[in-house]
């Protein structure tokens, strides 16, 4: 059988795999609810960003959630504050993360490794500081709450039904719609950025940065490059959050939520875009999990740090790592690599 | 690889789009044999010391349940975990209105947490009830949010009793004050200055530090310079273990005063080095709940309910957590509320029932106290008795005290 033939059969079959969870999860949907949902989108279009930084181009970072923090606060400052209509300030806020990417970018990629992980960890951690301290005040309200609850550029100002095609839903399943019609939007240029050109250069600089400037890759060119985009996505997220609840502090975008984002993504498998899916299903549905297992004090903490080792144990490449591994007899007895 | 996006996004539409379902009725969470509530607390990350409050109630809860409920309805609260984050308080408490449907919030924990839902339930005309904060804007803002009330007593109300106590028995002393510099300290500060009176300029010195500082060495030094006999510490639990050992090592003896948010008995214990920080021997603070360590209560009514009710209805907890026998109380009133909110209640007559609570027999409160409401009173607690620390343990002194707020 030909190649291409044999390739077609395994995407099928990962695909058919895709529509079974799908079919499998869509009774569940109603019980899980928008509010669940739209987070569980937010936190997908956060990781497919991180996803480009680090799964595909192997740059750690442990600030996206700084990034989600400049965006929610863009978003929160505009809507609230200027009247700006929620969704204009989608882009505005990808815009103005992917901004802060870039000239986060620009210096700290001279670093690698640990070091990068070191410095955009502080980004997350000095980011409520930054977002409290009293000479912003005047911008960022110095860390007090932002409510966007009630503001007339909030659509559904009380969540007020909204209008969409002619058809009438709540303000929260709106929001739901919305944020998985960005994801889907924010997937196919992820993916269509990551199989041209740009795609391989990324994962050029990440499997080997000799190999790669050797054959003609600007690696700091791409490393920013790759650090912006996923900003711009850790933003548009931010953004997204802030709306779904109509509220913003400082204490919405702790460090942790920077440690949360790189846990999705290594259950997601580093460089996969299908397993996202399941990256953002885990981190958005685990801690739920964990308090259902237990309540006890302290049970749902380590509920969650030992289903994270389990996951690690089961599938070291994350959930595609394993549906891949899966699939590989399947496909090498359809062909042989000679 | 077109057709596994294509068949990707099939994938993703299926799931991003739920089945659609009816829409809510009049006073949802509440039918005739049941009312469901809920709340939010801290059940993972950094203060989830704070849940007993919730797993308190629930006990009690249970208990009920068991006897019949409340005019045979069983009251079912489900509190979900907020991380002690305001915006996940906003997000779960969505989730109990919007999805789950609940029929009121009850016992929700923290100041910021309960300012942050007080909006959204204002506009959707769901009680807030007998919130787990002191700050004294849930009781006086009554009439712009007339859907929320909260249930301790405030902390205006608190540091107007460490002042008549000062005004009382050290008219000459010199004060110095370390306070949290939010809503919080300076609510203290009022209700001190209150207290104090005509002697109000006895308060020589105060300083602030920022919930985000590190520590506030360099704050007691500065309060120890004013030569002060008497120090009060408005500060939360880290800060107030920090200031009693830098009082100590500078060899400075005034009389402490201890807000309650830091005055837990474990709390304590740590301030004191186990015992080793003299300074903290004598400590003041103020209590209104039977604390169930005091062998005092050993043999109270009150006590051993809240003891049977833990061994039958939360064996896991932690029996001397004092946090439990909070959760008791508010649920022990909320009660109180259903049952005077009329036989068909709803959420308004549920609202006029807690503005209208006499309550003399909650067996989780010290002796003699009763929470009393009025449709211009929206302080169910406001009164506590002034206790010392001496040798390890709280011991209560003085009567019952009230105070305005």
């Amino acid at each position: 059988m030909s190649r291409l033939a044999a390739a077609r059969v395994a995407v099928t079959a990962i695909a058919l795999a895709a529509a079974t969870v799908a079919v499998f999860l869509a009774p569940r949907w109603d019980k899980v609810g928008d509010i669940k949902g739209a987070q569980m989108g937010v936190y997908f279009i956060a990781l497919l960003g991180l996803n480009i930084v680090t799964g595909y181009t192997g740059q750690i970072s442990l600030g996206h959630g700084a990034f989600m923090a400049v965006g929610g606060y863009t978003t929160a400052i505009l809507v609230a504050d200027h009247g700006v209509r929620d969704l204009w300030t989608i882009p505005i806020a990808g815009l103005v993360a992917g901004i802060a990417g870039f000239l986060v970018g620009v210096p700290a990629l001279r670093l690698s490794g640990l070091y990068l992980a070191l410095v955009t960890f502080g980004l997350a951690v000095a980011m409520p500081d930054i977002l409290s301290w009293d000479k912003l005040e005047r911008v960022t309200h110095g860390g007090k709450e932002v409510q966007l609850f009630g503001k007339p550029a909030l659509t559904g100002k009380g969540f007020a039904d909204v209008s969409i095609l002619g058809q009438t839903v709540t303000f929260t399943r709106a929001v739901h719609y919305l944020t998985w019609a960005v994801a889907l939007v924010l997937l196919v240029v992820a993916w269509l950025l990551l199989r041209g050109p740009p795609g391989r250069a990324f994962r050029a600089v990440r499997d080997s940065e000799v190999a790669a400037t050797s054959s003609g890759v600007n690696i700091a060119a791409y490393k920013t490059f790759a650090f912006a985009i996923s900003a711009a996505y850790a933003g548009i997220a931010g953004s997204l959050l802030v709306i779904a609840v109509a509220f913003a502090d400082p204490q919405a975008f702790p460090a942790k939520l920077s440690l949360t984002l790189l846990v999705g993504v290594v259950v997601a498998g580093l460089g996969s875009l299908w397993g996202v899916l399941a990256g953002a299903a885990f981190i958005e549905f685990l801690p739920d999990a964990a308090v259902h297992v237990s309540k006890a004090q302290g049970v749902p903490d380590t509920v969650y740090g030992a289903a994270l080792i389990l996951i690690v144990l089961v599938l070291p490449t994350g959930v595609a790592g394993g549906l891949r591994r899966a699939l590989t007899p399947l496909t090498t007895r359809l062909y042989t690599r000679s | 690889m077109g057709r596994t996006l294509l068949l990707g996004v099939a994938a993703l539409l299926a799931l991003g789009i739920p089945v659609a379902f009816g829409s809510s009725s009049a006073d949802p969470g509440i039918t005739a044999t049941s009312v469901h509530i809920g709340g939010t607390a801290p059940l993972s990350g950094s203060a989830q010391a704070f849940q007993s409050v919730a797993k308190g109630a629930e006990a009690y809860f249970k208990y009920l349940n068991a006897r019949g409920g409340v005019n045979k309805r069983k009251i079912n609260y489900e509190y979900l975990d907020d991380q002690y984050i305001p915006s996940e308080t906003v997000r779960q408490t969505r989730v109990l209105v919007q999805e789950k449907k609940v029929f009121a919030i009850f016992n929700s924990l923290g100041t910021e947490h309960n300012e942050a839902i007080r909006p959204y339930l204002t506009q959707l005309q769901v009680p807030q009830v007998f919130a787990a904060t002191g700050a004294t804007t849930f009781g006086r803002d009554y009439k712009q949010y007339p859907w929320t009330i909260a249930y301790q007593p405030t902390y205006i109300a608190e540091g107007a009793m460490y002042g008549s106590y000062i005004r009382r028995t050290m008219p000459k002393a010199k004060i110095a004050i370390l306070y949290q510099d939010d809503s919080y300290g300076a609510d203290l500060i009022k209700g001190l200055q209150r207290g104090l009176g005509p002697k109000a300029g006895n308060i020589v010195a105060r300083v602030g530090y920022a919930a985000t500082d590190d520590n506030v060495q360099s704050q007691i030094v500065r309060l120890r310079g004013s030569k002060a006999q008497v120090l009060m510490l408005f500060s939360t639990p880290k800060f107030t273990i920090q200031a009693f050992q830098y009082v100590n090592g500078l060899g400075w003896k005034p009389r402490i005063f201890v807000n309650a948010v830091s005055s837990a008995s474990n709390i304590m214990v740590i301030s004191s080095s186990r015992g080793q920080n003299k300074r903290v021997e004598g400590a003041i603070s103020i209590v209104f709940l039977k604390d169930q360590n005091d062998p005092k209560w050993a043999r109270d009514p009150g006590v051993l309910l809240y003891r049977r009710i833990m061994k039958r209805y939360a064996p896991s907890g932690n029996v001397k957590d004092v946090y439990n026998v909070y959760g008791m109380s508010a649920a022990f009133t909320f009660a109180d509320a259903l049952r005077h909110a009329g036989k068909n209640p709803s959420r308004r007559s549920l609202m006029t029932a807690t503005a209208r609570l006499n309550e003399r027999n909650n067996p989780f409160l010290l002796p003699g106290m009763s929470i009393k409401t009025t449709s211009t009173d929206h302080y169910p607690i406001d009164q506590a008795r002034l206790q010392r620390w001496s040798k390890g343990k709280w011991v209560s002194f003085g009567g019952l005290l009230k105070a305005r707020s």
